[in-house]
């Protein structure tokens, strides 16, 4: 019945904007659907643990398992400090492919995924003391890479002339695909890459693109060039003013009661007799996404893939993870040209650790000074 | 059932009376000498191996441990750290040394005279682990207490003494800034005092006579063991209040105990590693004490 009254509706709506109205029309103000901005996903936003169930299967079919994810992909292999795969089958571009175009300091190179293992101070060679983070970079490799016109997400990121760059998917930490859905590791198919713990993409210039397969390691940046590091800030759940503002709070004693750690005032009276947006106040800390731009590379370790990065604030927890970029800071982009797209690395021409010539290395002999 | 529980009581006591001695801290200074003394008394196992890394270690290199909190660990930081760490002390001599013994730190210093300067002290405090390691050195000098504080590791340090290698009672001197000035008082040329070889390290149980309040600290509270005279300045509301903020049972709290520890296990792993290296360290350092020592007599007549 309803139904029919809509149908008739419609046609007569059709019929009235053909003909001069010659029916009177009841006006639907409503469009009928609902035009909210829909969350659309990229394709590699999918479940990823598999719900694990131990019934149903044998010791000898898991170990039979184990030996098929084994074969497809090899034995465990403790690489670079990380335990992971030794993936044999796995398309290495060893040399580096002969068509690449020159670097410009325009061109946005892909970045690395790395984990914040801790901090500890070095010294330079006139005796001053830098506080550094250890970032290792764990086990990546190119997943795949999406050329400009194929990219379009639906959440725009913040990038000037986004059609004029493709992107790089990127996966590091190599897991055991048994305990992945079908659909994450439906992901990885094509480049023959192991399904990895962590994904990440990375916006490039198509003269930076990057072969599915190729192991991305630390010789992608150089010493002394400068990093721009993304990561999640701890977590510090809801708190009031005196942590999340750094306020001071009231006195503790002379008569001060009941107000010890709370903001004091927080907005004035007349015509501005409001709380004023942005009015520092008390609620959740932490657990977001921020990014510390332009620190110094200090040192650089090729045997456990590890950077040293000037300053202890880079946001996250230790063994958390974070994304290594190229610094977008005019005055600090790299003069020269950095390994473009990434340096293919040989097994024994790279020498384990990097300095900068800035940097006392501890085999060195002590500071002194020379009088003067 | 009761049988049972009480034989099993008396077990895990046993246990903990032998295995008291696993802490981080270089608290315990008579068990250390005691387990720094290699014990010939034990009978001899077929199946139990000696261990290779001397139980002392842990008291001479305290540094090499990590912080035992679960949150900041990352072996692959803590081995890089080590290695860096083996890598200084092939540069440096850093001898073993406690809180309360009395060092000589040399060090590049660019706006001294010589671009060196020369700190004789006491050393009050030892804290931090890896390259981050530091410790405090205390002195009275011209009526005026001065304190440095020297990085282990800070490659401007260019030699470090030990004038007088002792313990004291407590872990850290910080008392002393309210001491009377002559318990940090120490003379710039003091010589080396030499200790025979295998001798545990003398404990000096001094008591340090303490300056009227105001203080710095509410020492009363603390449990010091070599300060003679604090009772002379509490009063009753002093007392009660101290015994409020005790703690008397965290001695028997063995998950916290564990928590602030690096467990015994990981302690071997760890010295098992650094342990070649340090010990050829060491006989370096020991040929080298030696020459130095040896004077070529003059020939006479």
């Amino acid at each position: 019945m309803l139904r029919t009254v809509i149908c008739d509706l419609a046609r007569l709506r059709l019929s009235g904007s053909t003909s001069p109205a010659a029916v009177l029309v009841t006006q639907v103000r409503e469009k009928g659907h609902l035009s909210r901005p829909r969350l659309r996903n990229p394709y590699w936003f999918i479940r990823k643990e598999r719900t694990q169930t131990d019934d149903l299967v044998t010791g000898e079919n898991r170990s039979f398992i184990k030996e098929v994810v084994h074969d497809t992909y090899g034995k465990p292999a403790l690489i670079k400090g990380i335990q992971t795969y030794e993936q044999k089958q796995l398309i290495k571009t060893p040399v580096a492919p002969t068509d690449i175009e020159p670097w410009t300091p325009a061109v946005r190179r892909c970045g690395l995924i790395a984990r914040k293992i801790g901090q500890y101070p070095l010294w330079l060679k006139n005796g001053e003391r830098v506080r550094t983070t250890l970032l290792q970079v764990v086990d990546n490799h190119v997943v795949k890479y999406i050329p400009p016109g194929e990219y379009t997400p639906a959440q725009r990121p913040r990038v000037k002339h986004l059609d004029r760059y493709g992107c790089v998917l990127v996966g590091a930490e190599s897991t055991n695909p048994a305990l992945l859905t079908k659909e994450y590791c439906g992901i990885f198919r094509d480049s023959g890459v192991m399904p990895t713990k962590n994904l990440a993409r990375f916006i490039v210039s198509p003269q930076a693109a990057l072969a599915p397969g190729t192991p991305l390691n630390v010789g992608h940046f150089r010493v002394g060039e400068f990093v721009d590091v993304r990561g999640k800030t701890v977590d510090h759940g809801f708190q009031g003013v005196v942590k999340r503002h750094g306020f001071k709070g009231m006195p503790a004693s002379h008569g001060v009661t009941k107000t010890h750690r709370r903001p004091g005032n927080i907005g004035g009276g007349g015509e501005k007799g409001r709380v004023w947006p942005g009015t520092k106040m008390p609620g959740h800390m932490g657990n977001r996404w921020r990014i510390i731009k332009g620190l110094r590379i200090w040192r650089i370790n090729t045997k456990y893939n590890v950077m040293w990065v000037q300053g202890s604030a880079v946001p996250g927890s230790t063994n958390g993870l974070v994304y290594i970029y190229d610094t977008v800071l005019p005055l600090r982009k790299p003069k020269e040209a950095p390994p473009f797209p990434t340096l293919y690395e040989t097994e024994d021409d790279a020498p384990e650790d990097i300095w900068y010539d800035q940097v006392h290395n501890f085999k060195d002999e002590t500071i002194t000074y020379k009088p003067e | 059932m009761n049988v049972n529980a009480r034989i099993l009581t008396h077990r895990v006591v046993q246990q903990c009376t032998l295995k008291r001695i696993v802490t981080f801290s270089t608290k315990p200074t008579q068990q250390a000498a005691a387990v720094a003394v290699p014990q010939q008394q034990e009978a001899p196992g077929p199946s139990v191996r000696k261990p290779i890394v001397p139980a002392h270690y842990r008291f001479v290199y305290p540094e090499f441990l990590p912080d035992p909190k679960v949150e900041w660990r990352n072996s692959v930081r803590e081995k890089l750290e080590r290695l860096d760490m083996l890598d200084r002390r092939r540069q440096i001599e850093l001898p073993e040394f406690y809180v309360g013994s009395i060092l000589a730190v040399t060090s590049s210093d660019p706006h001294a005279a010589g671009k060196t300067s020369r700190f004789v002290g006491i050393c009050i405090h030892r804290e931090r682990c890896g390259l981050r390691a530091r410790f405090i050195l205390r002195n009275v000098i011209d009526h005026q207490g001065i304190e440095v504080v020297y990085e282990l590791y800070d490659p401007t340090i260019q030699k470090v003494e030990v004038l007088r290698l002792e313990k004291r009672l407590d872990d850290s001197l910080f008392y002393l800034r309210d001491a009377l000035p002559e318990y940090s008082t120490f003379d710039e040329h003091m010589e080396a005092e030499t200790l025979e070889e295998g001798t545990p390290v003398p404990v000096n149980d001094i008591k340090v006579v303490l300056r009227p309040r105001p203080w710095l600290e509410r020492w009363e509270r603390q449990n010091l063991l070599g300060v003679a005279n604090i009772d002379q300045y509490l009063k009753d509301k002093h007392r009660k209040s101290a015994a409020k903020v005790q703690k008397p049972w965290e001695k028997y709290d063995l998950m916290k105990q564990y928590r602030s520890t690096i467990p015994e296990e990981e302690q071997k792993e760890i010295f098992a590693e650094v342990h070649t290296e340090l010990h050829t360290l060491e006989l370096q350092r020991k040929r080298n004490k030696r020459k130095r020592t040896f004077v070529k007599p003059k020939q006479l007549a």
